[in-house]
């Protein structure tokens, strides 16, 4: 079997140093970058291609979760957490492995076998698409959304979002900077984003309801959206419906 | 009483009893109405008593007049019944007290047991709420993120620099032991509060490395204030979480404090990224240190917060306790 190439992402250096120090006895796997963020960690992933990455969950700017949403390489990905009750779940069931911190050596070694058990076999879809998968079926909240435009990485807080509309396989994000196109379902915002802020108003729209500046209405029986920041968004009489729920008029 | 009855055709005696009881129905309903602002508690017996006496009097007085006018208007043309009905004034102005007074006597059981129930869910929701803040005020104690993250942190270093491991295990017993002492709610000099957070900070520092700054300038009047104990942890955990934990650029944490007399003014300042999205929970931590002051110091003390070009800043004022 050729080395392995590892990439470690983790924040603290300390916690960067452990695992460092645990690879010493593993010969066959090889250290090709090691970074203390998801940006710096996103952009190495794509150029290095490593077969696996160890990967811290909680970091500032892009969480682990974040970063792997966004990579175009997939490797393996073994997590190191310190404490995630949700994410334990999705690591169980997809990650070649997690390591609840402080971890032994013993227990890792016993990831590294199972990385090299996994590494045999290659199965598709990849692990990164199985968490993404157990991500977008679970109830979870998300309160940002990251948006690659033109090789650069946004993260864009959903506060910050004015609307929501759909585009074949794709959904255009629009805020007040600009607008971002993601390559997600319309079903998985309507989902996750938190349904006090975020109102389904149209099957091709989701309007951020604190973003409404007036509801005006438009042709026979249907309404129109005007948002502050001047953009109209149409209005189907389910959608009136949920906005009468939600902004209780 | 009974056999006068008998003496008058059937039509006179029901007419009698359902005017009688028909109107002694509705002035006793009124009997509510002193029993209800008049509570024993409230006044002195004497007053009590004789509020009673006034109101027990001015119904009854209303009720035999108002029967005595109806009933001697409708059978005015019967001698014999009006002569009755005058003779037995007397007896029915005294039945109608002992029945007034077991009233009045009904009323107050059933608006005391009204109060003790209230009183009652009132004591449980207080309860709860005494609970609740002793929850939060644990939970806000030691964040299991910073605790397993520092283990590995020291599980590291045993390899890297072990004596550097060791001073971080002290480290984090003092700050654990001390965190324990909090549930005795007792009041420390302000040194040993400081002292037990600098380790809290210094562990962080291990994790973070120069992504964390921090200093301290304490008047030198300050070191013995009194302070309640982990009342800044969850400033300074606060100032990690929202900014050392969310950026990639260092971060300045600046402690400052002065004294005088009466009281103590502390500043927390540390550098943020207005930027990062505020997420749920946010300002529960500060919640809990207003709520703790204004309820050891009876609302004398005060906690302030603002956040402003990227730099959040937290004002607290202690006033001074003799212990």
């Amino acid at each position: 079997m050729s080395t392995i190439k590892a990439v470690i992402v983790e924040d603290e250096k300390p916690a960067r140093d452990l695992v460092k120090n645990y690879l010493e006895s593993v010969p066959e796997v090889e250290i090709i970058g090691e970074f203390d963020n998801g940006f710096d960690g996103l952009k190495a992933i794509n150029e290095l291609l490593p077969d696996v990455i160890f990967l811290d969950v909680q970091m500032p700017k892009l969480s682990g979760f974040e970063m792997l949403e966004v990579l175009d390489h997939k490797p393996e990905v073994i997590f190191t957490t310190a404490y995630d009750q949700y994410a334990i779940n999705a690591f169980e069931q997809n990650a070649v492995d997690y390591l609840l911190k402080p971890f032994s050596k013993d227990r890792f070694v016993e990831a590294i076998d199972k990385l090299k058990e996994k590494l045999t076999k290659k199965q598709e879809p990849s692990s990164i698409d199985r968490i993404k998968q157990h991500f977008a079926d679970s109830e979870e909240k998300i309160h940002r959304v990251v948006i690659k435009k033109s090789g650069r990485i946004h993260v864009i807080s959903t506060e910050k979002i004015n609307f929501f509309e759909a585009q074949d396989d794709y959904v255009m994000v629009y805020t007040n900077e600009g607008k971002y196109l993601k390559q997600q379902t319309m079903k998985y915002f309507e989902k996750h984003l938190d349904p006090e802020q975020f109102v389904r108003v149209h099957r091709s729209y989701i309007a951020n309801v604190s973003c409404i500046e007036r509801i005006e209405p438009y042709e026979k029986s249907n309404f129109i959206l005007i948002l502050k920041d001047g953009n109209k968004v149409p209005v189907s009489r389910g959608g009136m419906q949920l906005l009468k729920e939600s902004l209780d008029f | 009483m009974f056999w006068f009855f008998l003496e008058f055709p059937l039509i006179q005696i029901i007419s009698d009893a359902i005017i009688s009881n028909l109107c002694f129905a509705f002035l006793g309903l009124l009997a509510w109405y002193p029993t209800r602002y008049i509570p024993f508690q409230r006044h002195t017996p004497v007053y009590s008593t004789l509020a009673h006496l006034v109101a027990g009097l001015l119904v009854l007085g209303t009720w035999v007049l108002v029967i005595y006018v109806l009933l001697s208007s409708i059978f005015n043309s019967d001698e014999s019944y009006i002569q009755f009905l005058n003779s037995t004034l007397a007896w029915r102005t005294i039945l109608g007290g002992l029945i007034y007074l077991i009233l009045v006597l009904i009323y107050y059981l059933v608006s005391n047991s009204q109060k003790l129930q209230e009183r009652m869910q009132q004591e449980e929701r207080l309860k709860n709420l005494v609970r609740d803040t002793e929850l939060n005020l644990l939970k806000s104690q030691i964040n299991p993120h910073f605790l397993f993250n520092s283990l590995n942190s020291i599980s590291s270093l045993t390899m890297t620099n072990p004596s550097e491991a060791r001073d971080m295990i002290i480290r984090l017993s003092d700050f654990l032991r001390y965190s324990l002492k909090h549930r005795e709610n007792e009041y420390v000099p302000l040194k040993e509060e400081l002292g037990r957070m600098k380790d809290y900070l210094a562990i962080e520092k291990i994790r973070f490395g120069e992504k964390l700054l921090y200093e301290f300038d304490i008047d030198g009047s300050c070191q013995e204030f009194p302070v309640p104990t982990m009342i800044f942890q969850p400033l300074f955990e606060n100032a990690i979480r929202h900014s050392v934990y969310e950026s990639i650029e260092p971060v300045q944490i600046k402690f400052s404090c002065v004294s005088n007399e009466g009281s103590m003014k502390a500043i927390i300042l540390n550098d943020y990224d207005p930027d990062v999205p505020t997420r749920k929970g946010t300002g529960v931590g500060l919640q809990n240190v207003r709520q703790r002051i204004d309820l050891a110091y009876q609302g004398k003390g005060s906690v302030q917060w603002t956040g402003e070009e990227g730099v959040f800043t937290v004002t607290i004022v202690i006033p001074r306790i003799f212990v």
